[in-house]
């Protein structure tokens, strides 16, 4: 087969044909003009946002917006800035039994039945949930990493919260090295908190009794924890990570607003009283965590053990799986969860009024209490990179049930027989997600 | 581009790499979506919708048409951005469908670039016809991004879009290395190069062909026939001063078929060949 | 405390171990682990808002960050 003209004159003509092409000024200049301020800044920076909506049955709801704007450096460092608005609302339980008998109570805000504005009543049977619960809270982070040297860098973050009944303020700081090409990277991080508690109504004196009303002035906590932790490359796939922590809260660490019935010795429901939890706190805990990945799929799976000076002892394993398509234009990730926790030594679903002088510590908060918890997830992401021009740009939506389920080891006595004293909780959560 | 496409640049600068690669990467979104078929706000959609009148092209289409038109010349009608519409025919799912003769021939009528009426700037597309650029589009691409990345710095770097590379320095170390694909076997390289300037592009059917009576079908087709070629190499590699035109070298020798190799070696060019 | 101990110990003795180890890839070879799906705090709203869930419901919190807490909801 001859190609014309002659074979040893197609390259050379074959060249200039392509310089001839390459050669017309680039189409660039004319298409793409200064972006301006704006577009320089969108340019340099990073954005996520995520909508997410929570709904308990029966229960609370919150809706949370959070923003987060990140900043690469050239150097290796970096700044990111945070926000979170939370608005909660709906039915929160108070902490005291379902009877056969209806409850009454007051809102947090009262001085006295006679004089409460509002009062609720629940039903026999039912677990008593203050309606009225309401909570709105801003918060804002910043982090700031600076490279010290090729391998190592420094980061320093602090966030602030302000919610109607509650004040916080952290400060961390961490130091992450790299070893063996960057295959190994070990970290060492602290933080402090500072927080105040200044509950509607005024801080109800511990122990003390519903009826009567007690109050004493605002209270505060502050904590510190430090954190280290090895991240080890260990093929081209697979990515290991363990972390070991610790961290000890002290000062007021009761819910204010929680209290706990009191039954008489048949088990009448006698009175309630308000929780009391001791004045520190030391948690202990490790995690290990393995992502695996291929051309199209990547899985995620991680395993948390903790104890504390409570007596909590708790174990969660979470596997998640992405799936791309063929094309990488968009992946479903299937996630589950397991949690199991261990009471607090000093849970308890009601006290005896025969142990309520002797008794220090209390508290029915279910959120202490033995029980188990599953989460069943998805979720969809779906790349935007090719149309908006930007990479890691992506629009992704998520689903998740939550469901925990108590468990309450406690001969019921005959006065609460009939009732489900621990229903546990069932939530859904669904969040839309937006990067850019 | 239907392939991963990466940016590999030497240095110790971050901001500078990330700059790079995002220039690079635009620059390649721009050109695929200009020059795109699947997309009906590109500039071959709005030729397709102007079928039997002339269209006045913009700078960069009417040369990429011009240099098709060169391409189309020095070949004999091997190389031609008409043939795209063979693709309704010939599915390469690597199944035993081959179309029937009939079909085939049905199209040739439609394609030929010298039916194309070309007056630069006025390209008349007539009724029929399709423009297709996949031949040339990622070859392109990569030329169009290699320069702006060239003119914005120094340091040493590589582009490659799935295959078609190209490199303007190598790095102090050493050239860059370059695995070749064994057609069978994914990820696991056949051969590997050292290249330190230049461009490299692949010619290959190792995805996409048919396979029926032990007779395989590349998915390189013959224009004048409607056939693809027989006896192609599984891979041929081509080395060039541009990736333009390494790649329309790679391309006209897979398909000489059998004579991939003897072609090759009459241009002079740099080449790999696996059977 | 002692299975904390344990697990501390091994802590430091993998990273002892990575020292002179074998494990690893070569720069060249980080294209799957560079992926953000691959980081470590790669999903980082969502594990944040996962984080602030789980802390209001349960007794735990942190592991993979910090276990503060930062807000009220207990």
């Amino acid at each position: 087969m001859q190609l014309k003209p002659g074979a040893a004159q197609l390259r050379r003509r074959l060249i200039a044909a392509s310089c001839a092409l390459l050669s017309t000024p680039p189409a660039r200049s004319q298409e793409n003009p200064d972006p301006g301020l704006v577009g320089r800044f969108l340019q340099a920076w990073q954005f996520e946002s995520a909508l997410a909506y929570y709904h308990e049955d029966g229960r609370i709801q919150a809706v949370e917006p959070v923003v987060s704007a990140s900043h690469d450096y050239g150097d290796g460092g970096n700044v990111s800035l945070n926000f979170t608005f939370d608005a909660l609302s709906g039915s929160s339980p108070n902490g005291a039994l379902p009877s056969h008998a209806p409850q009454t109570f007051t809102a947090a805000s009262a001085k006295s039945f006679a004089s409460a504005r509002r009062v609720y009543t629940t039903a026999p049977g039912n677990l008593p949930v203050d309606p009225n619960f309401s909570d709105g809270r801003a918060a804002f982070g910043a982090d700031w990493t600076l490279p010290l040297t090729r391998l190592s860098r420094f980061t320093l973050g602090g966030k602030a919260s302000i919610e109607d009944d509650f004040y916080s303020t952290t400060v961390n700081i961490a130091f992450a090295h790299d070893f063996n090409n960057k295959n190994t990277t070990v970290s060492f991080g602290a933080d402090a908190e500072g927080d105040i508690i200044h509950p509607v109504g005024k801080t109800p004196v511990p122990l003390s009794d519903y009826a009567a009303f007690s109050r004493e002035g605002d209270k505060s906590k502050t904590g510190a924890g430090a954190l280290f932790g090895v991240t080890q490359v260990m093929t081209r796939n697979w990515l290991t990570q363990l972390n070991v922590s610790v961290d000890r809260f002290t000062g007021y660490l009761n819910d204010p607003y929680k209290i706990v019935t009191v039954l008489a010795a048949g088990g009448d429901t006698a009175g309630y009283e308000y929780e009391n939890r001791p004045d520190s706190r030391t948690r202990k805990s490790a995690y290990l965590e393995n992502r695996v990945g291929g051309a199209h799929v990547s899985a995620d799976l991680s395993l948390r053990y903790m104890t504390d000076s409570w007596g909590i002892r708790s174990q969660t394993a979470q596997i998640r799986m992405r799936l791309w398509s063929p094309s990488r234009q968009h992946y479903i990730e299937p996630t589950t969860r397991w949690y199991h926790q261990s009471a607090a030594d000093f849970f308890n679903p009601w006290l005896a009024a025969a142990d309520a002088g002797s008794t220090r510590y209390i508290s029915s908060d279910p959120r202490l209490a033995t029980f188990h918890a599953l989460t069943y997830g998805l979720k969809y992401g779906y790349d935007l990179g090719d149309r908006l021009h930007r990479s890691n740009s992506e629009f992704t939506v998520r689903v998740e049930y939550y469901r925990q389920t108590l468990e309450v080891d406690k001969p019921v006595p005959v006065a609460l027989q009939g009732l489900d004293l621990y229903p546990g909780l069932k939530a859904v959560f669904v969040q839309f997600g937006f990067s850019y | 581009m239907a392939c991963p496409c990466e940016v590999l640049v030497y240095g110790d600068d971050r901001a500078q790499a990330l700059s790079l690669g995002t220039m690079a990467a635009q620059e390649a979104w721009r050109v695929e979506h200009k020059y795109s078929r699947y997309r009906d706000d590109s500039v071959v959609a709005w030729i397709h919708g102007h079928r039997g009148l002339k269209c006045a092209l913009d700078v960069e289409t009417a040369s990429l048409i011009d240099f098709a038109h060169r391409c189309f010349e020095l070949s004999d009608g091997l190389f031609d951005i008409t043939s795209g519409i063979l693709r309704r025919v010939w599915k390469f799912d690597g199944s035993d469908r081959v179309p029937e003769a009939d079909a085939v021939a049905a199209l040739l009528p439609s394609i030929g670039f010298d039916k194309l009426q070309w007056e630069p700037p006025l390209l008349l597309l007539p009724a029929g016809m399709e423009l297709d650029f996949g031949g040339i589009g990622k070859e392109y691409a990569v030329d169009r991004a290699y320069e702006l990345l060239a003119a914005q710095c120094n340091v040493p770097f590589l582009l490659n879009f799935g295959g078609d590379l190209r490199t303007n320095r190598p790095p102090p170390q050493g050239p860059w290395r370059i695995g070749i694909e064994r057609p069978d076997a994914e990820m696991t390289a056949a051969m590997l190069l050292d290249l330190e300037r230049g461009a490299l592009a692949t010619s290959g059917d190792s995805r996409r062909f048919l396979l029926k009576a032990s007779v395989r079908y590349s998915h390189i087709l013959d224009p004048r026939t409607g056939w693809p070629v027989v006896d192609a190499p599984r891979s041929v590699t081509v080395a060039g001063s541009s990736c333009t035109e390494a790649g329309l070298l790679a391309t006209l020798a897979m398909l000489q078929g059998a004579g991939a190799r003897a072609f090759l070696e009459e241009q002079g060019a740099r080449h790999w060949i696996l059977q | 405390m002692k299975r904390l101990t344990i697990l501390t110990v091994l802590t430091l003795g993998c990273a002892a171990l990575t020292g002179c180890s074998s494990l690893g890839v070569k720069p060249w070879q980080r294209d799957i682990l560079s992926r953000s799906d691959m980081r470590p705090n790669g999903a980082g709203l969502d594990d944040a808002i996962d984080e602030h869930v789980y802390f209001s419901k349960e007794g735990s919190s942190g592991g993979r960050t910090f276990g503060g807490g930062g807000c009220g909801c207990n």
